[in-house]
């Protein structure tokens, strides 16, 4: 077997800080070899190296053999190898065709030729199985579709290899899917594909080779199929992670939320929820599990008066606050981890101690006579900043800086500091890497002991199955069914979340 | 139906036409600014100095097309100074637009002191306007012929420079890389396209365009030049470039609009003896107008959703005892 890709020692430094150390690496042709680690593990500086983004400060690049030095972008092109970004640069109103051939335009007479490479792009997206319209808008496209595109650009220079980032991030699964058809195929074609990820299913579904990062440095590279998913869980994260299911004892608390026969309508006018009711105890956590929009959005945003509900009743320890504003539900004690952390969880411009002190800034000891305590909010941020976890360098740091599992950390941390007994939680591991996943789960099993009653809702079955008393399986914006979270299995959930309806659902 | 027929006529089209072409020049310089993502309010101020130096540029060396080179050649160095401001060293497109349209009033009415010790205006001096084009064929197409014909040059390029512009921006590699760095620059920079270059190159034609508007005023429109002559036309021009976004045929559409009820304010001037401070109005009047309707149809998503939570805000009891 030739390799398509050597590296051999790389290092690179930002300052004091040393992003790869180390790292060797070895690429064979025809493979999809994929590259693991944390956040913050040097994945993506690699990946820059190797597209000439970055340059090494010490080290090797071999390209099907040959060294290579590669100051920019371009000469990784010409050597054959092609990023797709984990963020997509397209341009929305040019057609497909043109977003491909953008910087390489097809010209004829001194202007360019749509007709050819509209062709073009569609012998492009047949060879390598990408379908595409090539006249449409990119305006107008899915996620999914966009990140075809962003192959075919790759293609359309004559890249061998392709270099990944991160690729499902953005994806649904069904789109994931279908990608790894397409992955598949292009190995199958001799080209090579380096696929980076932190989603431990998809790299032992998908791979043929994995090396996996930790701080930098490179713990091993082996066969995927010598793999268990708990393997990679442990040179990951340097030590044994479970996500099995938290013990615990049994639910005792008295009701604090009683939903009643909500109804609720979404963005198109439409009806998301149609008679929603279940209640949630005092120390019980209560999973809401679905495919993504059966109306568990429209849920979350309900509760937190986020969205009017056109009809029923929503009871906090026996007061109504069904279409109260999101402040009033505050007060009246919910706290909200909110399912896009980045829209509506955090400033992201804002300090960690700003985004601490947001929604409260107007409340004794943080303020008074409306001038904030700095002196307490400062001591607050320092006391949570341990207590939860957060890395951050200091409370002034933006929020746009940390890592996605520090802001997610940040959010819970303000939502976990007030004294509100209902907590809505929504997605809190969305995008988290898996050291920050278990603390988050951790945390929120601290909540559960402490006699809070907690909602949580989430697409990651193992989630609910490992943190969960009680599973609601909301399809169609009904509840199919409430199953125990004790012994449940993930196929019992999955076939009422494809709306199978089993037994008669019993309804809390 | 008398005074009907007396206000629109053959005529009246041309009295658009006319009316339309300096702000259709001008707008199509913005044209290429907005497409590169640049808010040009300075149009206004390069306009003015064209108009200015292609008055002193004929009046110099008798002929008014070296005017013309003139004009544009001065309205190229304010284009250059705003693009240095703007794209290099990143100041406030709005800032340094409305400091280099005070700069082309003053700079104007003082040279004109210095020059010719008058203010107001600049007439004789051995001034001469752009000759007029009458086409030979277009006697023999009726109606139709007396529209298109007997124009000084510069609004048939203006005209013709409509079509042109479309298929620059559709067709060639230049008007699609200014469009690329306006709608999504991170896209331009990814893939080699300087981004500075590409609006140096947008903001220097937006300045030719400019000058060519200024001394088609003061060349080809009148025979003169007078204080702040513009008038406004350069404002106009942003009007018309934020609501059409700078695609040709819509910001032709725009122009014919301003122009249309440009001509009709005068017409009901001479015609119907109203009041002249009212019909003087008439045009801005009908931009605002037309300005409020469509951007009211695509009225950003923030507004919408403000609206949206509004209504939503109203229409729920504020004590929150609603639902059952």
């Amino acid at each position: 077997m030739s390799l398509a890709i050597e590296l051999k020692s790389i290092t690179k430094r930002f300052g004091s800080f040393v992003a790869n150390e180390d790292v060797s690496l070895a690429v064979e042709r025809g493979r999809i070899h994929a590259i693991i680690g944390e956040n913050g593990a040097g994945k993506t500086t690699l990946m820059n190296v190797l597209f000439g983004l970055l340059q090494p400060d010490e080290g090797e690049i071999f390209i099907d053999g040959e060294k290579k030095v590669l100051p920019n972008p371009a000469a990784a092109i010409a050597a054959g190898i092609g990023m797709v970004h984990q963020h997509f640069k397209l341009v929305p109103s040019l057609t497909v065709a043109e977003n491909v051939f953008l910087g390489m335009e097809i010209r004829k007479g001194g202007l360019i030729d749509h007709k050819a490479q509209i062709a073009r792009t569609a012998e492009l997206s047949q060879k390598f199985g990408l379908r595409v319209d090539p006249g449409e808008r990119v305006g107008l496209l899915s996620v999914g579709i966009e990140q075809r595109i962003e192959i075919l650009k790759v293609l359309a220079r004559g890249a061998r290899t392709i270099i990944l980032d991160e690729p499902t991030a953005v994806l649904t699964p069904q789109e994931s899917r279908e990608l790894f058809q397409t992955l598949r195929g292009f190995v199958a074609q001799g080209m090579t594909v380096l696929f980076i990820s932190h989603h431990l299913e998809e790299v032992m579904e998908v791979s043929d080779t994995v090396t996996v990062l930790r701080h930098g440095k490179e713990v091993a590279t082996r066969p995927t199929a010598e793999l268990t998913k708990a393997d990679l869980v442990q040179m990951m994260v340097g030590r044994a992670v479970s996500f099995d299911r938290r013990p615990r004892g049994p639910v005792t608390g008295k009701p604090v939320l009683e939903v009643s026969d909500l109804w609720a309508r979404d963005e198109r006018g439409l009806q998301a929820l149609k008679g929603v009711s279940f209640q949630v105890r005092a120390g019980e956590i209560v999973g809401i599990a679905g495919v993504a929009g059966n109306g568990q959005t429209e849920l979350a945003e309900v509760l937190s008066g986020l969205r009017p509900a056109s009809h029923g009743t929503i009871m906090l320890a026996g007061q109504a606050i069904q279409n109260r504003s999101a402040r009033a539900i505050r007060h009246a004690g919910v706290a909200h981890v909110p399912g896009d952390r980045l829209v509506r969880g955090v400033d992201r411009g804002a300090s960690v101690a700003q985004n601490i002190l947001m929604g409260r800034q107007d409340q004794s000891p943080w303020s008074r006579f409306g001038v904030i305590d700095r002196t307490y909010l400062n001591e607050q941020t320092k006391r949570l900043i341990s207590r939860f976890d957060i890395r951050t360098r200091s409370p002034e740091t933006p929020v746009k800086s940390l890592s996605g599992g520090n802001i997610q950390k940040v959010v819970l941390a303000r939502e976990f500091s007030g004294d509100a007994g209902f907590l809505l939680v929504d997605q809190p591991t969305r995008g988290v890497d898996i050291g920050a996943t278990e603390a988050i789960h951790s945390e929120i099993m601290r909540q559960r002991e402490a006699g809070k009653a907690i909602l949580l809702i989430s697409v990651q079955l193992d989630e609910l199955i490992a943190l969960a008393d009680r599973i609601l399986v909301m399809f169609a914006g009904r509840i199919m069914g409430d199953l125990p979270g004790e012994g449940v299995s993930e196929e019992a959930i999955g076939l009422l979340m494809a709306g199978v309806e089993s037994a008669p659902a019993e309804v809390a | 139906m008398e005074v009907l027929e007396r206000l629109f006529n053959a005529a009246l089209i041309v009295a658009m036409l006319r009316t339309t072409a300096p702000i259709l020049l001008v707008a199509l310089g913005g044209s290429f600014t907005t497409k590169a993502g640049i808010f040009n309010i300075g149009l206004e101020g390069q306009m003015l100095l064209g108009a200015f130096f292609a008055v002193i540029g004929t009046i110099v060396s008798g002929s008014p097309w070296i005017g013309v080179l003139c004009g544009v050649a001065a309205a190229l160095v304010l284009a250059y100074i705003f693009a240095l401001l703007v794209v290099t060293f990143r100041a406030n497109e709005v800032v340094v637009g409305l400091a280099l349209n005070i700069l082309a009033s003053g700079m104007t009415i003082s040279l004109m002191k210095a020059i010719f010790g008058t203010r107001g205006s600049i007439f004789g001096h051995g001034l001469v306007g752009l000759p007029i084009i009458r086409l030979p064929f277009a006697k023999d197409l009726g109606w139709f012929g007396q529209i298109i014909s007997g124009y000084t040059p510069l609004v048939y390029v203006a005209f013709l420079a409509v079509p042109v512009l479309i298929i620059f921006y559709k067709r060639s590699r230049l008007g699609l890389y200014i469009r690329v760095v306006g709608e999504k620059p991170e896209a331009a920079e990814a893939l080699g396209i300087s981004i500075a270059r590409i609006r140096y190159t947008a903001s220097l034609i937006c300045g030719v365009l400019a000058g060519l508007a200024g001394a088609h005023l003061s060349l080809g429109y009148t025979t003169m030049f007078t204080e702040n002559m513009s008038s406004g036309r350069g404002f106009m021009a942003v009007a018309i470039l934020i609501f059409s976004n700078g695609d040709p045929l819509k910001l032709l559409a725009g122009c014919l609009l301003f122009g249309f009820s440009d001509a009709l304010s005068l017409r009901m001037q001479t015609t119907l003896g109203v009041s002249s401070y009212i019909i003087l109005a008439v045009p801005y009047l009908v931009a605002l107008a037309a300005l409020f309707a469509l951007s009211y149809r695509s009225r950003p998503r923030l507004i919408q959703e403000t609206l949206a939570t509004m209504g939503r805000a109203l229409s729920v009891k504020p004590n929150g005892a609603s639902g059952s």
